[in-house]
């Protein structure tokens, strides 16, 4: 029993110490400055539960997150079994996806400011944006990898082009969109915070703008520390909706990352 | 790492003194609850220069004893020593070759890179090394795949890079965990005789473990017949076959077959 | 053969269709949001390879690379402390995880406070924001480093160097490399946002600075210049990739065959 405990001691021991660091730090040689302590940043956390501006913010940008993701799931997957079931466009296409697909949204963050203005629907096109192209690549693969042997097989027995998407292409795709999904999901997260932090959109990322704008550091801070455990949340759901939904499949372990 | 110079041929185990000594060892995996006895009570010596192979249905701790000689696992009480030190760590001079050999060598190393790791630290000159390297790929038939990867090589192959990594060692024990089992039957008989040779050649102690019985009455000197669970040793039968061994006499003696009966019906006899 | 060379020619061809697309309509377009791509890659040339080369590009570039270079060694440093360690492993675990929750762009803010505008505070923000990829990749790759390869190298007692070296460095390589993979990615991230956030150089800056003063074709150029640096340091990373772990990639492709 003892020594189960150890791990667990010596893991809050090792929290307990950098918040100590950190206040130490905080009220001693940078006493004054641009470091908040770490009990005047909980402090402005209690403050922020209590603040009905901050759930709006939170509320806002899980909607949006959630919102670009959920399109980005629909329109992916779609196109992606569109493109995978032609060979022509998945050669057409393979190109210009490659290209694209290393470049992340904030690259386009300008133009889309431009068009959108800082709104929920810029925020929400960015998350889009991000997400969209990992999902269709991964469901091209997906549908590409469809069991070459099985397909046969149910050609041999009469069924139709969409039973077979239904029933042969899509199930062997599901664990390369769920490992799509369980990535973009805190991506969304993250584009969403860039979205309101450099482009004006609604949200944490905004709030966080401001307070660092305006130098309220404690405030800033406290963003920040709600971001990660939203963050951890986003990663964390991702992971066991992924887990629960995709345990059956048997080349789910194969799919994920080595 | 010296070796002996004089070649010794025994097969009188009295007459030899121990080199490897095990002593009312057992091994439980775990604790509390769940706890696994594996080994119980486990005792034998192998002399300087012997072979010994040890053969025992799947699963009763074959490998589990012999990770507790290499000093990979400590035992839960007795002892494992050689020349009377007990051992708590890897040993120096020993080597090991391991079951699962595909998972026993370096994927991002050729063949001869492999077989040159734990070289390294030797400090040998460089021709010394080269000839080391050389001999055992010969040896073992792999000559031609040096650059090879591992990975690139049938499941036999690896098994015969992980001997010649050993060989190339020079151990002055030589442990192998079913080094054998997946090579064909000809690369077999090489092998066997290969592992006579370099116990004659080098004065090396050899224990080998076995599942085929034919194996373990050609190679030995004695046989440890491991049985029941937790693992006792349930005999430890004395081959007494003349050397220098063949594969065709050797195995046509009529004392052949008496000796591998005695070792079958050892392992069959109900506990 | 007559199909596989269709194929090919679609992928060659559509990339290049597409930009003589773009040159087509966009020719005479008035729209201020789309310009002419003929003007862009004009203002592509002079701003990127003449005006802003040495102020600008470079600098992005310059602050990218340390910044990664740093990050990677860090990330891999600490990985192997704290993967090989167990008490640091129990001590810094939750706080690493913790850490690695926050956006990585969100840091930037507080490193502004900290630091102020300076190059300084845009090394620092892209090092720490890309360790962690590569630190968590680098402890989980070692922490599934094959328990037999341990025992091989226990056995023939490989010195602590060459364990560290010699066996764990390479066993863990793919795992380190998908997660410096991603800690590009976060690099590439952090040296726009820092830019964009408040200062005045740099390529991101410049974008911006351009949008915000509707120079709609020097936007583009900027756009254009970040996706190529996006693309072309994602590209440079798998050739070296694909080079050093040669080994696992054949592995691989034997295993699948
Ligand atoms: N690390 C471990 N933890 C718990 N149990 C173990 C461990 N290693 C082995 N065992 C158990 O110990 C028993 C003996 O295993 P071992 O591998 O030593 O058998 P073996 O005689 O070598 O079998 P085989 O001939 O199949 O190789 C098995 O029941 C196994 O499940
Ligand atoms: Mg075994």
């Amino acid at each position: 029993m003892n020594k189960n405990l150890r791990p667990l001691l010596v893991s809050a021991g090792g929290m307990l110490a950098a918040l100590a660091l950190w206040q130490v730090t905080a009220t001693g040689p940078m006493a004054g400055g641009p470091l908040p302590s770490a009990a005047a940043t909980f402090v402005q956390l209690a403050g922020l539960v209590a603040n009905e501006a901050f759930w709006a913010a939170l509320a806002e940008t899980l909607v949006i997150s959630l919102a670009g993701l959920t399109s980005a799931a629909v329109v992916g997957v779609v196109t992606g079994v569109l493109i995978g079931s032609f060979e022509p466009v998945r050669y057409a296409t393979l190109a210009v996806l490659e290209f694209l697909k290393p470049i992340p949204p904030i690259v386009i963050l300008p133009l889309v400011v431009l068009i959108f203005g800082p709104t929920t629907q810029m925020s929400w096109f960015l998350v889009f944006f991000g997400c969209v192209l990992p999902i269709i690549m991964q469901t091209v693969s997906g549908v590409h990898d469809a069991d070459p042997v099985t397909l046969d097989t149910a050609r041999s027995y009469g069924l139709g082009r969409t039973e077979i998407l239904a029933r042969v292409t899509l199930p062997s795709a599901m664990p390369f969109i769920g490992t799509a999904m369980r990535v973009a999901a805190p991506a969304a997260l993250v584009i969403t915070v860039v979205a309101g932090l450099l482009g004006g959109g609604p949200g944490l990322g905004l709030s966080i703008y401001q307070a660092q704008a305006a130098g309220d550091y404690p405030v800033l801070y406290a963003y920040v520390v709600v971001l990660g455990v939203l963050g951890l949340s986003f990663q964390g759901a991702s992971r066991l909706a992924e887990r629960r939904l995709l345990h059956w499949h048997a080349s789910y372990r194969e799919v994920l990352p080595a | 790492m010296k070796l002996q110079e004089k070649p010794v041929t025994v097969n009188n185990a009295a007459a030899v003194p121990p080199r490897l000594e095990v002593t009312a060892l057992s091994k439980t995996y775990g604790s509390g609850p769940s706890a696994k006895c594996v080994i119980e009570d486990l005792t034998f010596t192998i002399g300087t220069g012997e072979v010994v192979c040890i053969v025992g249905p799947s699963g009763v701790g074959k490998t589990t004893l012999l990770k507790c000689l290499a000093g990979l696992q400590p035992a839960t009480s007795g002892t494992a020593a050689i020349d009377g030190r007990t051992i708590a760590g890897p040993p120096a001079e020993m080597a090991l070759v391991f079951q699962d050999y595909s998972r026993s060598l370096m994927p991002w190393l050729t063949v001869r890179k492999n077989v040159r790791l734990p070289l390294r630290h030797l400090r040998l000159p460089e021709a010394e090394l080269n000839q080391r390297i050389n001999t055992a790929l010969e040896a073992v038939g792999l000559a031609h795949a040096a650059n090879q990867y591992p990975w690139q090589l049938s499941g036999g192959m690896q098994q015969r890079v992980a001997i010649a990594r050993a060989l190339a060692y020079r151990p002055e024990i030589l442990i192998m965990d079913e080094p054998f089992a997946s090579v064909d039957a000809q690369t077999r008989f090489e092998l066997e005789d290969l592992c006579l040779k370099i116990r004659e050649d080098f004065g090396m102690t050899i224990l080998v473990v076995t599942h085929d019985i034919d194996e373990a009455v050609y190679l030995s000197d004695r046989v440890v017949v491991l049985g029941a669970k937790p693992a006792r040793v349930l005999d430890v039968v004395d081959i007494d076959l003349p050397a220098p061994r063949d594969q065709i006499s050797t195995r046509a003696l009529p004392e052949f077959a008496e000796q591998r009966t005695m070792v079958l019906s050892m392992i069959r006899k109900p506990a | 053969m007559n199909r596989k060379l269709t194929n090919w020619a679609l992928g060659v061809g559509t990339p290049f269709l597409l930009v003589a697309a773009w040159w087509m309509f966009s020719e005479n377009s008035t729209n201020t949001f789309f310009p002419p791509l003929g003007m862009i890659l004009e203002r592509f040339q002079a701003l990127w390879l003449f005006e802003h080369f040495e102020s600008d590009v470079m600098l992005s570039l310059r602050n990218l690379v340390v910044g990664y270079a740093l990050a990677t060694v860090i990330g891999v440093g600490l990985g192997f402390v704290t993967a090989l360690m167990p008490v640091a492993r129990w001590a810094l675990d939750p706080l690493i995880h913790f850490l690695r929750g926050i956006p990585p762009v969100a840091l930037v803010p507080i490193f502004i406070s900290l630091i102020g505008f300076g190059i300084e505070m845009r090394l620092v923000s892209i090092t720490l924001a890309a360790m962690f990829p590569t630190l968590i990749a680098t402890v989980d790759g070692i922490r599934s480093v094959d328990s037999t390869l341990k025992d091989v190298s226990s056995v023939y007692r490989l010195t602590r160097a060459e364990k560290l070296a010699q066996v764990y460095l390479p066993a863990a390589g793919p795992q380190i490399a998908s997660g410096m993979q991603v800690s590009l990615q976060v690099a590439f991230v952090v040296m726009i946002a820092s830019e964009m956030l408040g200062s005045s150089q740099g390529i991101g800056a410049m974008t911006l600075l351009a949008q915000q003063s509707f120079m709609t074709s020097d936007m583009w150029a900027g756009i254009l210049l970040l996706g190529v640096i996006g693309f072309g340091a994602n590209l440079v990373f798998e050739v070296i990739k694909n080079k050093v772990l040669a080994w696992y990639v054949g592995s691989k492709r034997l295993a699948r065959s």
